[in-house]
């Protein structure tokens, strides 16, 4: 899995992304570029801005300053159902489902639908629901169709808010720590699903903490302090870099 | 000429008391997010105690303060930790209107119950005493209510910005999670907030029961006005909210000489609009407003 | 099993208001059949927003009322045919209602709900102070669709079953957005926003047009009192009371069912109706209400329905059939088995 650097193309790139809360600058200055059709890893130490960035290029909340834009196009400050629509995913920190709707009803609000006629049409359309059930097995909760996502447990809404993902066939999957709460063979479950949908074309921005994992799955590493950048590249290199021992051990 | 004066010295009085009653609504958003409906009813609650303490022993309402003061910031205090610490984050915003909704409507029926519903007002020896300032003539009493309003606006921005206390209390409303990390207890400072925020209430009755003539569904009159306030002044913010209650309260004391009373209020309410259109965060308002 | 028994229930509940009419013994009984008709869909209109989205609104009086005098105003005015007025009057308020979503749904959850109070207010001195044209304080007397040849107790009973028409359509709707896509996003919204925006739902959209359709059903049910009543003042019509109403019917009865709304209105409204006739216009009705709500709210958010159904649930496995049962208990088992491969990551292996 090296890269062999022939056609690298920009994903999502951001140029001096800046948020700030109050006096807190979570963001600052955030230049960043990931790579198409790649797992991308974004990591860095706890309150190194990683989730603010996330929002930022969402539209979960609105930049202060900066641009970001998706294989070409602008999406700064853009509303997030806009920026789902040109082709992003994404999961949250703490894995956000629909509490009270059942498994499958989870799925199908990610169906798009264009016209009013679509949108008026029954939800449980079967081709729909075939492509559902097919996400469902997929991540091996094909048998909790109809449980309510709150009778489900953490690694299974786990396993859903990505199938939920998946429905909407985003291009580019963002993932907000997808290890994190979950058992080691879970870990596995879902570090086999990022390697086969990336086989598949499906390019991957993933936020996450275990490094083993991170080293594991990824093609290319940016490192995060701070609100910006400190360096990128291959996790070999990004392993051995001063500046990334520093930001992490805060010598 | 003196009539516009006049009506700009009444503007600024009733905005001082306006002020003080939505920095209490302000805490409660704060704290907790929390739209305290409620709040004008605790009001009336307080002016109808006042009244009842005067009628009763024959002192002077202010009094009934020592009273109700401590009282309604116990109050506030058990019903933050009992009632709308119970509610679930997720439907906490909408829940809570609901919940402070039904207090208020138990609030103004056991005042009918109690006290009929009768307009009632206080008899006082300084009641119909007036003074000239500028040319206009003001009432002693709305002067009374007005410096009553406005030293413990200025008492509860000293606790805010100078006590460890206040400290605390704006960093629960400013960001709740750091203010657990860095080993606040937020649930006892939401509490707190409460008690505070009432006992603007109790203060702001006594101060109504002054000079105006009470009634059980009375509070219906002060809630949409001071809602219209915290949201042009921007949700959470406490000196939001005060310059916004002086602009408005003037705003409307000035309309009352073209349009009368009644067309005055819809001032509040067409601010309101105004704001949300243009400005929904408002106009004073933080990084709270924005999502909510 | 379950649809045929739904089916059936959905058939004595269609019997059951066919009859009342006659059933009912004096024109009393059947005028507060009427208002618990009205109440009914009053309290559905009110779950489109309420149901659907979560965004609680108290002051939907403010759109049931305006229905009200748009209706008896355009009847007076220019003399339009009454139905074809309590249409209008719909139709102009969902207009009015577009402006007021946009001012309140923007931002989320707290300001709606100020807006929802303020705007009863601010119509209830609009339609007091200006006298000219509402009728102010003195009330809008609005002529009878039906002549005076018709009697009181035939009046009602054509009111009941036109209230009845409306309540199906509502509700029809209703059913159809729930099961739509529409719906599915809407639902989304109501349990989480964000989340629901991420997944690329048109949020502000889809609140807005769920808020209009309410805003619409709500108008036509309070032309329809109107036109029944024939009566109206400010004070009734633009009161935090009817709006709170509509709130705790739908809650009490469980907003994210279809005929929670519904079963909500018969209870409240027949216990309000029960104690204005013993015991008149108290405050007693105030704390009752305030002391109901607060109980609903705090122990019984999801409502009666939700709550019976899971009662119910657990005690009828006789009930149901047998193949039901087993593919209930092999999903049971298949998660139980999920949830201990997760817990022992070891026994995964062992188990292949």
């Amino acid at each position: 899995m090296t890269v062999t650097a022939a056609a690298v193309q920009p994903n999502l790139a951001t140029v001096g992304l800046t948020k700030s809360f109050g006096g807190v600058t979570a963001v600052d200055g955030a230049t960043v570029t990931f790579q198409h059709g790649k797992v991308n890893a974004l990591i860095g130490p706890n309150g190194s801005g990683k989730t603010t960035f996330f929002n930022c290029v969402t539209g979960m909340i609105k930049p202060d300053a900066g641009t970001a834009t998706y294989r070409g196009r602008d999406i700064t400050g853009k509303a997030s159902h806009r920026v789902a629509r040109t082709g992003i995913g994404r999961s949250f920190q703490l894995c956000r489902v629909f509490p009270r709707m059942t498994v499958m009803e989870n799925m199908l609000v990610a169906v798009r639908s264009t016209s009013l006629r679509r949108q008026l049409a029954s939800a449980r359309d079967p081709q729909e629901l075939d492509r559902a059930r097919g996400l469902l097995a997929r991540v091996g909760i094909d048998h909790l169709e109809h449980s309510e996502a709150r009778d489900l447990s953490y690694g299974q809404q786990k396993l859903l808010e990505l199938a939920g993902v998946l429905m909407a066939d985003p291009e580019t999957i963002m993932l907000d720590e997808p290890a994190g709460g979950v058992n080691p063979a879970l870990i596995d479950r879902i570090a086999n699903l990022v390697r086969d949908l990336n086989a598949e074309g499906k390019t991957f921005i993933v936020v996450e903490h275990n490094m083993d994992l991170v080293m594991s799955l990824s093609d290319h590493v940016v490192v995060f302090d701070r609100g910006r950048q400190i360096c990128e590249g291959p996790p070999s290199v990004v392993q051995n870099d001063p500046r990334v021992l520093e930001a992490y051990l805060g010598i | 000429m003196s009539l516009l004066l006049q009506s700009l010295v009444l503007g600024v009085l009733l905005g001082g008391l306006y002020a003080l009653l939505a920095a209490g609504l302000t805490l409660y958003f704060g704290v907790m997010r929390v739209v305290m409906i409620a709040h004008s009813a605790f009001l009336i609650l307080a002016a109808y105690l006042a009244w009842f303490f005067t009628r009763t022993t024959g002192l002077d309402p202010m009094i009934s303060l020592l009273l109700t003061v401590p009282l309604f910031f116990g109050i506030g205090v058990v019903m933050q930790r009992l009632l709308i610490s119970r509610l679930r984050p997720a439907t906490l915003t909408m829940m809570s209107v609901l919940l402070t909704f039904s207090i208020a409507l138990t609030i103004e029926g056991l005042l009918g119950f109690a006290f009929t519903g009768t307009q009632r007002r206080i008899r006082l020896p300084y009641g119909g005493a007036n003074f000239e300032i500028l040319g206009a003539n003001v009432a002693v009493v709305k002067l009374i209510a007005f410096l009553l309003a406005a030293v413990s606006l200025g008492a509860l921005f000293l606790l805010l910005k100078k006590t460890q206390f206040g400290q605390a209390l704006r960093a629960t409303i400013q960001h709740p999670e750091a203010a657990r990390l860095v080993g606040i207890n937020t649930d006892r400072v939401a509490g707190y907030g409460f008690g505070l925020g009432l006992a603007t209430a109790a203060i702001g009755g006594t101060a109504l029961a002054l000079d105006s003539t009470i009634y059980p569904s009375l509070h219906w009159h002060w809630i949409g006005p001071l809602m219209a306030i915290i949201v042009v002044g921007g949700l959470g913010s406490i000196p939001g909210a005060a310059i916004a209650a002086m602009v408005l309260g003037l705003g409307q004391s000035l309309l009352q000489i073209p349009l009368g009373t009644t067309w005055a209020q819809t001032f509040f309410y067409i601010a309101l609009f105004a704001t949300l259109m243009l400005r929904p965060q408002g106009f004073f308002g933080g990084r709270l407003a924005q999502r909510f | 099993m379950r649809s045929a028994s739904k089916a059936l229930g959905l058939l004595a509940a269609v019997a059951f208001v066919v009859a009342f009419p006659r059933m009912a013994p004096d024109a009393f009984i059947l005028s507060v059949g009427v208002v618990i008709m009205s109440y009914a869909v009053l309290a559905t209109s009110w779950n489109f927003v309420g149901g659907f989205t979560g965004y609680i609104s108290l002051g939907h009086a403010a759109y049931s009322g305006l229905g009200a005098y748009a209706t008896g105003l355009l009847v007076i005015e220019t003399g339009m045919n009454p139905w074809l007025a309590m249409l209008a009057g719909g139709l102009l308020v969902a207009a009015f209602a577009v402006p007021v979503g946009i001012a309140s749904l923007r931002v989320r959850g707290a300001s709606f709900v100020i807006v929802s109070i303020a705007l009863v207010l601010i119509l209830l001195l609009v339609f007091q102070s200006w006298g000219s044209f509402t009728g102010g304080s003195n009330g809008l007397r609005v002529p009878r669709p039906f002549g005076t040849d018709v009697l009181r107790p035939e009046q009602h009973e054509r009111f009941f079953y036109l209230h009845a028409v409306l309540l199906a359509v509502a509700l029809l709707t209703w059913w159809l957005i729930d099961r739509s896509r529409f719906g599915t996003g809407l639902k989304a919204i109501r349990e989480d926003e964000d989340k629901a925006q991420s997944l690329g739902v048109p949020t502000f959209q889809y609140k807005l047009v769920a808020f209009v359709v309410s805003a619409f059903f709500t108008a036509l049910g309070g032309g329809m009192y109107a036109l029944w009543f024939g009566f109206l003042d400010p004070i009734f019509q633009f009161s935090i009371l009817v709006g709170s109403y509509m709130v705790l019917m739908s809650l009490l009865g469980g907003i994210r069912s279809l005929f929670g709304p519904v079963l909500g209105a018969v209870i409240v409204g027949y216990a309000v109706e029960y104690f204005k006739a013993q015991y008149g216009d108290t405050q007693f009705h105030l704390v009752a209400m305030g002391l109901l709500l607060a109980l609903v709210v705090l122990f019984m958010p999801d409502g009666i329905i939700p709550a019976a159904s899971s009662l119910l649930n657990r005690f009828r496995p006789q009930a149901a059939s047998i193949r039901e049962v087993t593919a209930a208990e092999l999903a049971e088992q298949r998660r139980s088995a999920a949830d201990a491969e997760e817990r022992e990551p070891v026994t995964e292996g062992a188990r292949r």
